[in-house]
């Protein structure tokens, strides 16, 4: 299984690392962890002329902790390195959590959180961390640099707002509320997720604390990670209980649209997700009431 | 056959940390990825995208002048340089079958042209180059439709794709039915699975033009038909064909497929170069070997306390594209398909049909899993039925210690072991009642547990007599191995064997009985790695298959050893003027008994006989080298009846399985696994235990996770890892393993098959687990696997 | 900045040794080890990154040697079996490992000491559950695993038996 002929450039700065992706847009591929674009080029699913290693470029690596108790993530942040990190773990501990559940620990030293969010797999867990974050993506091309929300980021099924010729360069994160819950099943540790859930509540200061804000977003639902807007209308103006999570729950279903494939029918993957919110929520429920989980 | 204490015993039973085992945790085994020869080409291979197709025109002009690509095969030229491939169980349907597919392909992946160039990625280059003009044809993937009369068929010329159909009855099986209390009816039906070794398969192909000798490097892991079909096919004798084996990475059946082997050699014929190709997972997953899918309709006639009076079988054997070992599945099945009971009436239909798709093959357990499942799970609904324990109900059907040797109404004779006693001892170990306690009290707390009870025969060695049930008459029979012991002229000893390992850890084992037989340490004896068709002694039946090494491999290096002994007797009786009678083997050295300073040390024995000539007896021969070839004597002929001994020597098992499923999500944990197994004397219990541990971590896979599934156009859905799921450490708990040992009164020391023990009842007592927890459900399990998805719909 | 080519000059240390060769862009590291430096202990099951034959060290990290290439590697140190095997004799990670027959067919044994030698090096006394998780990328098709975990352990409680004396 030995991927078809193609050219390989080093870049030196991102500069350089554009100049080449703008040389052939969509010819010309970016090389970062490589943990799924490598089977694919192995198995010849894609076939770029040129991969573009970007491993070099200091500029996109660092984690830095924000003026305002956010984060910005350098794109070739591992996931091993997310997952070990002090200042992540305080501030979006949802991100370590998430990525601890890629793969295994060959997978996680190399993959990187752009790469991760480039390939946007919708079964994978960083891209629904990322927008259950309300996160932004920096992106940086031949016509500038630009942010987009998550949000606004996937597209659709292994598509997002990445043009042929721009790299993701940093991901800021906003601070992460208190409340939060993540959630996945997989056949086996470390596979892709049949259905998962990331989730992060606000809950308003004042007691009882009623849930002001909440953001579920459900991986291996739909083609892309996605907001379970129907599960977060339960939630918002009531409290944080056993009974909430699992009516917000039961909620979520209309919303998701898995797919079928050989490990799990949409029909499962959408009961998956009811289960799965509620284990968030759960587990959110926990944090807020200082219980540790 | 009987064996006398041998001196200096005290080898064989020990757990001895193996030989092998210190390279290859240095990362210093050969594997033949790990060879090469010079100039070597590499070669990659043009597969069918279809599952049924003809092959219009091939056009290989833009992949032959593609720098760096130094030959291109098609079928056509395949099928002009070189002999159809001789089935090894040829039945009625002849039809030639080349390398590649010549006008037809037939299932998703088939090779149908090859080429030979610089590198392999270079060589994948070319196939994309590579023109195929095809017109698919309908495909049938669904065994039942296959056997119907409209179905598409392989083979046009057939008229039909069951290759086999036929009804063995062994005893009143409809009067027993007659006055039965009842007759438990149920379908079973099995994944297609495959043991999927770590190392993928291939092989490297030399051609001599100037001796006109083929040489193969392979880890192939029956070189004595092997050799016999590369030999057949390049109309070449046998003696002109060379093979080789180094360490096999895991074989369990898989690693067979001359076709390939056949392929490198036209190519290195073509190139004048030697010629690698190993294949990639894709194409093992794809191409190599599954175990044959089945349906099996079991009719289970009982008395009212649960009494077993009849079995009537009928099983439909998928065997994909598969005219090499059609009907293997189905006739194996005849040595467990009594199991462990007393069923004095047996009768058993099968169907062994083609479909388009991957050829069968063998597997760890062939088809006995899916016998073993068939029969353990109607044991247990009927367990159910009647309200017994299934224990209980097991215990009221077990052939019993005082009937041994038992024979099963098709011949099969279990020579020795005691079941009743097998499952006392698992579940007193397993805790049972207190098992059942916690299921109880877990329910209280909403926990779903299950308990799965499953126990087997484990058969060995296969008497190849039995194909003249399929083939009509008889070509092939007996179970033999040959080996060689040599001291060598500085009185260290080497052993080969005919059977290369492939994990099994002979290098240790045969060190261990050899040092036995001839009072040395396992440390003075080098068993040479793998297998060399110039140097092993060997016999068509050789190979690694059907569990044989008990049955015959111990037998063979047993009497070789013991031909050595008996000759370092004579010439140092000779030499010391003493009664071989008064000698004694021990330390390395024969001594007269009593007289310790009349002693001669094997180094000084080996002089006489390799350098001294004159110093040897009168009339014996120079050199202290022994082959012998062992044949299991249990081993006869189909009689009258068609009753045979199909497996010669039986080990049993009992598995007991704790599980809990979630509710919610239907996916089962196993917390607790014990197997309790008995195989007779073990050689080296370290080597055995991990076999324990690997075939039943095998089943387990099998009963939650593995499956090649199919579209219904043939189009093989799980071709990677990250699709066809193995257990991984996460889905095997710790496996908890004790034994009894009843060794076997026909093999040389006593030992019985291991290698696919757990592979067998596994698989059932994961089925009988969850369905044991679903049981107020009112679930039964009848396929497998069983994922999450098929336990939440259950509870759903 | 490197012109895009298909063939590179890549110089790399491995097992502590500088390498310096020319490859072709598309030469996996696996491939690259195997046959242009004759190691063969690394192994090769799948080529898509889930097997964990293929897993070496890369500046000291796990990684699938079958998802890199070697052209990647320019300036890293790569640490293969070899590497991990001092002269003459065992670790004592291989030494636990040989003791408790945590192998078979010994394919998957190279990747299951790097994982396992990665896993200690991080944490001195992983758990059973942490040691069962850790392996859980690398497959074996032989041993069922048992003897592996038994194995780590005992190479564990030796370093602690070691430490206190």
């Amino acid at each position: 299984m030995k991927p078809a002929p193609f050219r390989y450039a080093r870049a030196g700065t991102l500069a350089e690392a554009i100049a080449l992706l703008a040389a052939a847009p969509g010819e010309h591929k970016v090389l970062a962890g490589g943990q799924s674009l490598v089977p694919m080029l192995n198995m010849r699913l894609v076939r770029p002329a040129v991969l573009v290693d970007v491993n070099g470029l200091r500029e996109l690596t660092g984690i830095t902790p924000g003026p305002e108790g956010g984060l910005r993530l350098g794109a070739l942040t591992r996931h091993a390195e997310l997952a070990a990190s002090p200042a992540v773990l305080e501030r979006a501990p949802l991100l370590v959590e998430a990525a601890r559940h890629v793969g295994h620990a060959a997978i996680r030293n190399q993959g990187t959180l752009g790469g991760s969010l480039a390939h946007a797999d919708p079964a994978a867990e960083l891209p629904a961390a990322l927008l259950a974050l309300d996160a932004r993506v920096r992106i940086s091309g031949p016509r500038g640099a630009r942010e987009v929300a998550a949000e606004a980021f996937f597209r659709g099924l292994l598509t997002t707002a990445l043009e042929a010729d721009e790299i993701l360069t940093a991901i800021e994160v906003p601070a992460q509320p208190p409340g939060w819950g993540f959630a996945e099943i997989a056949r086996r540790p470390g596979d892709f997720a049949l259905a998962g859930v990331a989730a992060v509540v606000r809950v308003a200061p004042d007691a009882p604390a009623h849930v002001e804000h909440a953001r579920l977003v459900g991986f291996g639902v739909a083609d892309r990670p996605l907001r379970l807007a129907g599960a977060e209308r339960h939630l918002t103006g009531r409290p944080l209980d056993a009974d909430i999570a699992a009516r917000a729950g039961a909620a979520a279903g209309p919303d998701c649209d898995p797919p079928s494939d050989v490990h799990g029918s949409a029909d499962y993957r959408r009961h998956l997700a009811t289960v799965l919110i509620e284990r968030a929520l759960l587990q959110a429920t926990s944090r807020l009431a200082g219980r540790p989980r | 056959m009987s064996h006398e204490p041998a001196p200096g015993a005290g080898w064989v039973g020990r757990p001895v940390p193996l030989k092998e085992d210190a390279r290859l945790v240095a990362g210093r085994g050969r594997f033949v990825d790990d060879l090469g020869r010079p100039r070597m080409l590499h070669a990659a291979m043009l597969r069918s995208p279809h599952a049924h197709a003809r092959i219009v025109a091939i056009d290989t002009r833009e992949a032959d002048t593609l720098p760096g690509v130094f030959a291109v095969l098609t079928g056509a030229e395949a099928a002009a340089r070189s002999g159809p491939i001789r089935p090894l169980i040829p039945t009625t349907a002849v039809v030639l079958d080349y390398c590649l597919a010549v006008d037809r392909a037939r299932y998703m992946g088939e090779p149908v042209a090859a080429v030979a160039a610089i590198d392999r990625a270079t060589a994948e280059d070319a196939l994309e180059r590579i023109r195929v003009e095809y017109e698919p044809l309908p495909a049938v993937v669904d065994p039942e439709l296959a056997i119907g009369s409209d179905a598409p068929l392989l083979y046009p010329a057939l008229g039909s794709n069951v290759v086999w159909h036929d009804t063995l009855t062994y005893g009143p099986v409809d009067a027993a039915m007659a006055r039965a209390a009842g007759v438990l009816r149920e379908r079973f039906m099995i994944q297609r699975y495959a043991s999927t070794p770590l190392e993928t398969f291939g092989g490297i192909a030399e051609y001599d033009p100037g001796t006109d000798v083929f040489e193969f490097w392979t880890n192939d892991q029956r070189p004595g038909l092997t050799i016999s079909v590369l030999a057949a096919s390049l109309g070449v004798p046998q003696s002109r064909v060379r093979l080789s084996c180094p360490d096999i990475g895991g074989a369990f059946g898989n690693k067979r497929r001359p076709a390939y082997l056949l392929i490198c050699a036209l190519l290195a014929r073509k190139t004048g170069r030697p010629v690698k190709w190993i294949e990639d997972r894709i194409e093992n997953l794809t191409a190599l070997m599954h175990a044959c899918n089945g349906i099996m309709d079991v009719e289970l006639a009982y008395r009212a306390d649960g009494t077993v009076l009849a079995l009537s079988i009928r099983d439909i054997a998928d065997e994909g594209k598969n005219l090499i070992t059609p009907t293997q599945h189905n006739l194996i099945k005849l040595g467990n398909i009594a199991n462990g009971y007393r069923i004095p009436a047996v009768r058993y239909e099968a169907w062994s049909v083609l479909t388009n798709k991957c050829p069968s093959g063998a597997n760890r357990g062939i088809g006995k899993p899916f016998m073993c499942f068939a029969i353990e799970r109607a044991m247990a609904i009927l367990a159910r039925r009647l309200g017994l324990d299934p224990a209980e109900l097991r215990l009221r059907n077990y052939v019993t210690a005082a009937e041994m040797p038992y024979t099963t109404p098709p011949g099969a004779q279990y020579d020795s072991g005691d079941y009743p006693a097998t499952l006392h001892r698992a579940l007193e170990r397993f805790g049972y009642t207190a098992r059942r306690a916690e299921q109880v009290a877990a329910r209280e707390d909403g926990r779903l547990l299950g308990i799965g009870i499953a126990t087997s025969v484990e058969p060995a060695g296969t008497n190849l007599a039995s194909y003249e049930i399929i083939t009509g008459r008889r070509a092939v029979s007996g179970s033999a191995e040959a080996a060689m012991v040599r001291m060598e002229p500085d009185g260290q000893v080497r052993v080969s064997l005919g059977d290369p390992p492939s994990g099994q850890g002979y290098e240790t084992v045969l060190a261990q009985i050899v040092a036995d037989e001839l009072g040395l340490t396992p440390d003075a004896i080098t068993v040479t790695r793998g297998f060399d068709s110039t140097t092993t002694p060997w016999l068509y039946l050789s190979g690694n298959y059907s569990n044989k090494f008990s049955v015959t491999d111990v037998g063979a290096v047993v009497g070789a050893a013991a031909r050595v002994r008996a000759k370092l007797l004579r010439i140092a009786a000779h030499r010391l003027e003493a009664a071989v009678t008064d000698l004694e083997l021990a330390g390395g050295a024969v001594a007269v008994r009593g007289a310790p300073d009349r002693r001669l040390a094997f180094a000084d024995l080996a002089r006489t006989a390799y350098a001294d000539v004159l110093g040897l007896p009168p009339g014996e021969e120079p050199g202290l080298e022994a082959r012998h070839a062992h044949q299991n004597p249990l081993a006869q002929p189909v009689d009258g009846e068609r009753r045979v001994r199909s497996q010669l020597v039986f080990s049993n098992a009992a598995h007991c399985c704790l599980v809990e499923v979630d509710r919610r999500t239907g996916l089962v944990k196993i917390l607790k696994y014990l197997v309790v197994h008995d195989c007779g004397r073990e050689i080296n219990p370290l080597i055995v235990e991990g076999m324990v541990h690997g075939a039943t971590a095998h089943g387990i896979g099998a009963a939650l996770l593995e499956e090649f599934r199919y579209d219904a156009q043939g189009q093989l859905l799980t071709s990677t890892f990250v699709d066809y799921l193995k257990p991984t450490s996460a889905d095997v708990p710790l496996i908890d393993v004790d034994r009894l040992e009843h060794p076997s009164p026909v093999t040389p020391l006593g030992a019985k098959g291991v290698g696919e023990g757990g592979a067998i009842p596994g698989p059932a007592a994961v089925a009988n687990a969850v369905e044991d927890a679903l049981a107020h459900l009112g679930v039964v399990v009848r396929a497998l696997p069983i994922t999450p998805e098929q336990v939440w719909r259950w509870i759903k | 900045m490197t012109t895009p080519s298909e063939r590179l000059a890549v110089r790399l240390t491995v097992n502590g040794r500088p390498v310096e060769q020319v490859v072709e862009a598309r030469r996996s590291l696996a491939d690259f080890l195997r046959e242009d430096l004759g190691l063969t202990g690394t192994h090769v099951g799948c080529e898509h990154g889930v097997c964990g034959a293929c897993t070496v060290l890369v500046d000291g990290r796990s990684a699938r040697s079958c998802l890199l290439f070697a052209a990647q590697l320019e300036g890293r140190a790569v640490t293969t079996i070899e590497g991990l095997t001092p002269a003459g004799g065992l670790s004592p990670l291989q030494e636990s490992f040989r003791v408790c027959h945590a192998m078979q067919c010994g394919f998957c044994t190279p990747g299951m000491i790097v994982t396992t030698t990665e896993l200690l090096a991080r944490e001195p006394a992983p758990s059973t559950e942490a040691i069962r998780e850790a392996i859980s990328g690398n497959l074996c098709m032989c041993t069922g695993y048992v003897n592996i975990v038994r194995a780590v352990e005992r190479a564990v409680a030796a370093r602690a038996e070691g430490a206190r004396a």
